[in-house]
């Protein structure tokens, strides 16, 4: 027998949550803006929108984040690690390609080094996902092997109902277990209708984009200069993207005392691989636009056995001029082979 | 014929004479109300372009992408007045040659009209009494007033609230036209004089280097305001900017390509004894 949430049980939800000491964040509007965002009441919670803008990947890895306080002395250097904050969250109402995003950049803030600031927030979060119950022009999950209800990353598994009243419940770990005890008694036993989950058509061939990228001899290729002719290079689609993760480390402050920070970088940056002397080995922009795709669908493949793409469809559904991966990945799935 | 397919064989003609070496027009986007920047060097890929309501973008940010235009030979654009008008700015700050550019123009009319406009060269095109009479949407214009209306520190933190969701993606700075720097100075590392901190007070910083920057020099074409996609209202600092300007020195930005950028120049009578 599964269990169902009712929606007018979520404020009830909320605040009993709440009460055992966790925040809730879930998506919201504000300021002509869709994000994560703390939320007190279920009325808060913009749970219609196919996608935030903005991902929720900002609330493990923030734009900017301090790492030290400096200060140096006549004979000493005086410094403190600051960490972040060790509160418990839940995250109501994640989509699921946004929840396979945090599993997919685990490995890489877990890999040489553990990542305390990423971890810290990953330990202490509990994902509670919604299966998707509409798509978009620009989704395309399906494309890279998930799906509207895929459960990767996800700690509870939520499923929509068909008349609106509330979700069907999955759980998926220990964590979303010990959650939904908080709840228990606010749930109901019973099987409802399940709202069926949105066609997403594939749009390319991720096989076959692999075995392309992985050909040595497309790094050359005149594709890329052609496909990224538009590209105006800006950090649109890194930036909002679930997976992307690239940082730089700066000190601010004067020369005796500061913070050194954490901050998002981007691929599509010239700055980005700027050497000291002036050089930059990835001066143009298609060489830049092909070390986004490369990474995503090669490397990283390489690294740590999966793609870094959810296939959200962000990075075209906001790009200036149209662009975003999805058409070089057709296009590539299109080459004469 | 219509205008689409007159500009099709028009660009098609100005690629096989060889006059040009490149168009840079529209053509299909990856859903049905989108429209992508489309380069034409034969043509058959001039067949392509695609002119029609939805062809907004300000093409001639591309005109100075590096290397474009550095081998002498000309390049076409499909341009509406506000291309016109920041191809004038752009002329105006020699950055571009008037012959560099032949210019495909047309104008949106009604939100769902497309006229073409005479003339080939920048001189053929008189858009200065247009550009003054020019008013932005009434919807702009509110809530500009709602902010000049308000008390220096309600101002204040309605930019706070607003510059703290910017992401210093920079997409408003590479789709301005006049944001051709090959080097901005939130990119100039040694030392790092504008901080790279996306938090609310380097968000300020950023917003505000490029607000000033932009001063008495933008097209009011709308592509960063487009552009930015956490949905800051760059539209009303570019309105509040233009207007300031226009009050202290009567000046509006790319009437003609003969104008002086008005705060890149002096006059020796100037009643002002300082000069920034
Ligand atoms: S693909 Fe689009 S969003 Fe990404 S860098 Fe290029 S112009 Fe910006
Ligand atoms: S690459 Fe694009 S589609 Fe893939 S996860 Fe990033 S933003 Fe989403
Ligand atoms: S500042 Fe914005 S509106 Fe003005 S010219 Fe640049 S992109 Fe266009
Ligand atoms: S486009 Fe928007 S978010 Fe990006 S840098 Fe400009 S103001 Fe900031």
């Amino acid at each position: 027998m599964t269990r169902i949430l009712l929606r007018n049980k979520l404020d009830d939800c909320i605040a009993a949550w709440r009460s055992a000491g966790f925040s809730v964040l879930a998506p919201v509007k504000r300021h002509e803006m869709s994000s994560f965002g703390e939320v007190q009441k279920s009325s808060d919670m913009a749970l219609d929108l196919v996608l935030t803008e903005r991902t929720i990947k900002d609330q493990f890895f923030p734009q900017t984040e301090p790492l030290i306080k400096y200060k140096i002395g006549k004979h000493q250097i005086d410094s403190e690690t600051m960490t972040p904050p060790e509160q418990k969250r839940v995250f109501f109402g994640v989509r699921p390609c946004d929840a396979s995003g945090l599993a997919i950049d685990d490995p890489l803030f877990g890999w040489d080094y553990k990542d305390d600031y990423w971890f810290r927030r990953r330990d202490n979060s509990v994902i509670v996902t919604i299966a998707c119950a509409q798509a978009d022009d620009f989704c395309m999950c399906t494309s890279v092997k998930l799906s509207p209800d895929s459960a990767k990353g996800a700690d509870v598994l939520l499923r929509p109902l068909l008349e609106g009243s509330g979700w069907q419940i999955e759980v998926l770990s220990e964590r979303g277990k010990a959650l939904l005890e908080i709840v228990s008694s606010l749930l109901l036993e019973g099987n409802g209708h399940t709202f069926p989950l949105p066609q997403v058509a594939e749009k390319f061939d991720v096989e076959k984009v692999m075995e392309w990228l992985a050909d040595p001899a497309s790094f050359e290729s005149q594709f890329w200069k052609d496909i990224a002719l538009r590209c105006v290079g800006c950090g649109s689609c890194t930036f909002l993207c679930p997976t992307c993760h690239c940082f730089d480390i700066q000190d601010e402050g004067d020369t005796y005392q500061g913070i050194r920070r954490k901050n998002w970088d981007s691929c599509s940056f010239a700055n980005f691989t700027m050497h000291t002397s002036g050089h930059n080995p990835r001066n143009t922009q298609s060489t830049r636009w092909r070390q986004r795709i490369m990474h995503k669908f090669n490397y990283y493949q390489g690294k740590f056995g999966v793609n870094s793409c959810t296939g959200c469809g962000r990075c075209t559904r906001q790009c200036p001029v149209d662009m975003g991966i999805t058409e070089t990945l057709q296009a590539i799935t299109n080459l004469p082979r | 014929m219509g205008i689409q397919e007159q500009y099709r064989s028009e660009a098609a003609a100005l690629l096989s004479s060889g006059e040009v070496k490149l168009v840079i027009g529209f053509g299909a986007g990856s859903t049905a109300d989108r429209r992508r920047p489309l380069f034409a060097r034969t043509p058959e890929e001039a067949q392509k372009f695609v002119l029609d309501a939805a062809c907004i973008a300000n093409l001639s940010t591309y005109l100075l992408a590096e290397g474009l235009l550095s081998d002498g030979k000309k390049v076409g654009v499909f341009l509406k007045p506000d291309g016109i008008r920041s191809v004038n700015i752009l002329i105006s700050e020699a950055q571009l040659k008037p012959e560099q550019v032949v210019i495909l123009g047309y104008a949106i009319e009604n939100g769902k009209d497309v006229a073409a406009l005479e003339g080939r060269n920048i001189s053929d095109f008189s858009i200065g009494e247009k550009i003054r009479n020019l008013t932005p949407p009434p919807h702009v214009i509110e809530a500009a007033e709602k902010i000049e209306a308000m008390s220096a520190e309600e101002r204040f933190e309605y930019w706070k609230e607003e510059f703290s969701k910017c992401i210093k993606c920079y997409a408003c700075r590479q789709v301005c036209p006049m944001c051709y720097c090959r080097r901005c100075i939130v990119d100039v590392n040694q030392p790092q004089w504008v901080s790279t901190s996306s938090h609310t007070l380097g968000n300020f910083e950023w917003n505000l280097v490029r607000a000033f920057h932009l001063a008495g020099r933008c097209a009011s074409c709308g592509a960063c305001d487009r552009a930015c996609p956490v949905n800051i209202p760059l539209r009303l600092v570019n309105y509040r900017m233009g207007k300031e300007v226009r009050s202290a020195f009567d000046y509006v930005a790319g009437e003609n390509s003969d104008q002086k950028p008005v705060l890149a120049s002096f006059k020796q009578d100037d009643p002002e004894t300082f000069i920034l």
